[in-house]
């Protein structure tokens, strides 16, 4: 990746951050599509997109409910979407695991400074205040551009460090990895799997949501047979 | 452009400022603001700031469902109802708007488009995939906004009449089941997409793997969060390796 790369991944990363709940939550910041552009920006989406279908399962456990913290998959994709894009020979099951490791990481760290931001936010409704309950348009425009930018200046942060972190693990870790590819691919399946099929059921229950959650399995089964 | 459109334009800054104290009630505000303007007396007039005020108040729905709200109290203050019922008004729509949202978007269509993508990428069509979950996630998505915008401001105080329409009752009867469905079937699909090419005995303890790891976060109990105990295995895993060279 040279610098305009960088520069590009970042500035992505920051508004697919801004996306998850500032504006306009039309969901670049999920996983399947922020791992694509992370993968486009370098000119290779497919590894991109790979990365980024892999963490869509996990980004499938939490839903974002009410005023609920949820992990912020966006800007950490796009940069481990972009690292995945940048290594011409391709990412091993175990430079995947790396990569997939940083993005969790980097999701979880996105829900707690998220709770930050909202927290800044609180300050800034208390320091206007007054003018708020005067009818003041100045003040809520005001309040609303606080929290734009500080909410693209957690997703900058975000991106900056899960494109420094992902590239330190898919070049330099990566190389050093001696267990088998074979157990990074397993690791990976059953883990990102056993998430859904756990988020799947605990929605469903045991009625006849659940009885619906079977017969998709059941369906998707039955493709995967007549495929392979 | 009319003020519908300007309102309809900043419902997708709601929850830029998001806070603790007000949730979305300043992107509330910010959202009702330019159809406020024609009150009497223009945005200098003390009907325009008693309402900009009121309109920032506490507010908390799900985001693509407070457009109805924010529909509905600029009615209401056109109309020049009392304040106190534009109030109630707001504090009402909060529960019903929230419950409505969070079933049919975050725990039906979301997972439901989401898994259809998924299952897309394993079936070979590449960027396609993430091109029809965008589209057909934002169709629903965007009209939603622009309906509830829409019906708000037609029905104003009588916004509940919006909330008994048939096509809102026929989607959350099909949502959940259509996302169960949907999800089940990518499962499978993405299992064996994950594990292409590898020997039957991979498959095979990765299957076990999973349905292992489900398990284990069932009996964790409901405050167990899946990508945590998922982080960790992988973290563990990663380390390990680096190790074992």
């Amino acid at each position: 990746m040279n610098g305009l790369d960088v520069a590009a991944v970042v500035v992505l990363g920051t508004l697919v951050g801004l996306d998850v709940a500032s504006v306009p939550q039309a969901m670049f910041s999920r996983p399947l599509v922020a791992g694509l552009l992370g993968g486009v920006v370098v000119g290779a989406p497919l590894p991109g997109l790979t990365i980024g279908a892999i963490l869509e399962l996990f980004a499938m456990d939490a839903l974002p409910v009410g005023a609920a913290r949820t992990p912020d998959w966006g800007p950490g994709t796009v940069a481990v979407g972009a690292v995945a894009g940048s290594h011409p020979s391709g990412i091993m099951a175990s430079g995947l695991l790396g990569l997939v490791v940083v993005a969790v990481v980097s999701a979880w760290v996105g829900g707690l400074l998220t709770h930050q931001v909202r927290r800044a936010n609180v300050d800034s409704v208390v320091r206007y205040r007054t003018a708020l309950e005067a009818g003041d348009v100045r003040a809520l425009l005001t309040i609303q551009r606080q929290g734009l930018l500080r909410d693209a200046t957690r997703s900058f942060a975000l991106a900056s460090i899960a494109l420094a972190l992902g590239d330190v693990a898919a070049s330099l870790l990566a190389r050093r990895w001696g267990g088998s590819q074979d157990l990074a691919l397993i690791v990976l399946a059953a883990s990102s799997i056993g998430v859904v099929l756990h988020a799947g059921w605990r929605r469903a229950g045991p009625g006849l949501q659940g009885l619906w959650l079977l017969g998709g399995v059941g369906a998707g089964a039955l493709v995967t047979v007549w495929l392979t | 452009m009319p003020a519908f459109g300007r309102v309809l334009a900043r419902l997708f800054v709601l929850q830029a400022s998001w806070n603790y104290e007000r949730m979305q009630g300043v992107g509330f505000g910010y959202a009702a603001e330019p159809a406020l303007r024609a009150l009497e007396g223009g945005p200098q007039g003390a009907r325009y700031r008693a309402a900009l005020a009121r309109e920032a108040h506490f507010f908390n729905a799900h985001p693509y469902f407070a457009s109805l709200a924010v529909g509905a109290a600029v009615r209401a203050e056109m109309d020049g109802e009392p304040p106190e019922r534009i109030e109630r008004l707001r504090e009402t729509l909060c529960g019903p708007l929230g419950s409505i949202g969070d079933r049919l978007f975050w725990a039906s269509w979301l997972p439901a488009t989401s898994a259809l993508g998924l299952a897309l990428v394993a079936l070979g069509a590449r960027w396609w995939a993430a091109v029809a979950f965008l589209v057909l996630y934002n169709v629903v998505h965007v009209a939603c906004r622009v309906w509830g915008l829409r019906a708000g401001w037609d029905h104003g105080l009588k916004v509940v009449l919006a909330l008994q329409s048939p096509a809102l009752r026929a989607a959350s009867r099909v949502a959940a089941p259509l996302a169960s469905v949907v999800v089940g079937a990518a499962l499978p699909i993405a299992f064996a997409w994950q594990l292409r090419g590898a020997s039957e005995r991979t498959w095979l303890v990765a299957a076990v793997g999973a349905a292992l790891f489900a398990i284990v976060l069932r009996l964790l109990g409901p405050r167990a969060s899946g990508v945590a105990l998922a982080g960790a295995l992988l973290a563990l895993t990663w380390v390990a390796g680096l190790l074992w060279s």
